[in-house]
């Protein structure tokens, strides 16, 4: 699956691009706020979303979640903040705790239903 | 962030509950005359609904005091957020015994400041107590402000202290895959944390939030600098980065650096690096340059290390678009070029 991810830690944008990669799967490519996606969304091809709470433009995690959502890419988020990932949960096909582990992104990624992939940009 | 808890302006507004005669009106405008504004309650409903704006100071005469109100006004007093102590100026008649009536309001409206007068009053009198019933609003609007302010600098600390473990697990995880030896991890993860402790303390010196590229430049490469000699060169222009933007080059210069020591032009005596950075006045587009020269001939990895990826995948995200890496004969390079105004 081609694995985006929203985040505004390059730290940890570098570590799950890393994970994405040791589990086969092919990192879409990151960017650190839901404005920059609104305006770039065309240039990326995903499969799948991993989504932050907390973004470089604020608590915009959720909201990043809705608009994809809207345009049939099934979204994880993958946070600190679990409370107000529980709070916009039916958003989402699940959480990912941070600190993330292998094993429980690849749990997570279990979620995406089959035949979800949309057609590459 | 948070929504204000209330929006009733400054807590400078009297409530005036005085039922009988025109007492109500002859207080308010005293008042007004002395540029305090006051509004009447005229019953207990009014009271009640008035009580929500959240005066700043409520007068009440002695016969308003009947069982509905003082039931009233204690709920008000019982829901005040835990900040709030209400100043009530109560007008008592000449003869009434001030010890019995404050006994038995202290009892029945805790949480308020009370002020007895007697009646007649003189009007110096009434506005001095409720001047000052105003004045302790304002102490307390201050408190307010300040608990706001320090529960959303708690936040915010708590935001960037789980931003800060999040990033060491992460560079501890990345450097323990790549690492042979538990040595090479000690070295290497002790270096990467210097580096991100360094420029947290550059950043917070500097004045919290911005910092110069060339302060960057100088904490990474100053323990490289061997005296006499400066083997890296480091210039460029006057550019001001935020903390998130430090943060990232600062790491990726220390890649460099370390890179160059261990395989490139720092593994040689002789050889030399070059920083160069400079803004495109037109674009604003901030460039970097890093050339080595008088090393070994630089070869493409088979394998992409911590530094590579790390290069890629930070300065991806800073830049909108991947940095360029060039194995030359005469040395490595590395280039990487964005949009400035998204680093300030």
């Amino acid at each position: 699956m081609r694995i985006f991810y929203l985040e505004d830690n390059p730290l940890i944008a570098f570590h799950v691009e890393q994970l994405v990669e040791d589990l086969g799967h092919t990192f879409a490519g990151s960017l650190d706020s839901f404005t920059a996606l609104k305006s770039q969304f065309d240039s990326y091809a995903m499969d799948v979303a991993l989504i932050d709470i907390d973004l470089a433009d604020g608590r915009t995690g959720p909201d990043a979640a809705r608009w994809l959502k809207d345009r049939k890419v099934p979204c994880l988020f993958l946070t600190g903040q679990d409370h107000i990932a529980a709070d916009a949960g039916d958003v989402v096909l699940g959480t990912i705790s941070k600190p993330v582990s292998l094993q429980a992104l690849a749990d997570s990624l279990e979620l995406v239903p089959q035949g979800s992939k949309q057609q590459a940009h | 962030m948070s929504e204000p808890l209330f929006s009733f302006g400054k807590l400078q507004k009297v409530l005036i509950l005085a039922p009988y005669r025109r007492d109500a009106d002859y207080v308010r405008q005293l008042l007004l005359a002395h540029d305090i504004d006051a509004e009447i309650a005229t019953d207990v409903h009014s009271l009640g609904n008035k009580l929500q704006g959240i005066p700043g100071v409520l007068v009440a005469t002695h016969e308003a005091l009947k069982p509905d109100v003082l039931q009233t006004v204690a709920a008000h007093l019982e829901a005040q957020p835990s900040w709030s102590e209400l100043p009530v100026v109560v007008l008592l008649d000449k003869n009434a015994p001030t010890e019995t009536v404050r006994v038995h309001l202290n009892r029945l409206w805790p949480r308020a400041r009370h002020l007895f007068y007697h009646r007649p009053v003189k009007p110096a009198e009434l506005i001095s107590g409720v001047q000052s019933g105003l004045l302790a609003r304002r102490r307390q609007q201050d408190l307010f402000e300040n608990m706001e302010r320090e529960v959303e600098l708690r936040r915010e600390l708590n935001h960037r202290v789980k931003n800060i473990l999040a990033s060491v697990t992460s560079i501890f995880e990345m450097t323990a895959r790549q690492s042979a030896s538990l040595d090479g991890l000690k070295q290497d993860f002790r270096g990467r944390l210097t580096a991100l402790a360094g420029v947290h303390s550059t950043v917070f010196d500097a004045d919290g939030e911005q910092v110069s590229m060339a302060a960057v430049a100088a904490l990474i490469f100053g323990p490289y600098r061997q005296e006499g000699s400066d083997r890296i060169l480091a210039s460029g222009s006057d550019v001001l980065l935020n903390r998130e933007a430090a943060t990232t080059i600062a790491l990726c210069l220390h890649e460099l650096a370390t890179n160059a020591i261990k395989y490139g032009a720092l593994s040689v005596p002789e050889g030399k690096v070059d920083l160069i950075w400079s803004v495109d006045e037109t674009s604003g587009d901030l460039s970097l340059e890093w050339t080595e020269r008088g090393g070994p001939p630089a070869r493409e990895p088979s394998r992409l290390g911590y530094g590579t990826r790390y290069l890629r995948s930070a300065l991806s995200m800073l830049f909108g678009n991947p940095p360029t890496f060039q194995y030359a004969a005469e040395g490595f390079g590395f280039s990487a070029r964005g949009n400035i105004s998204q680093l300030t």
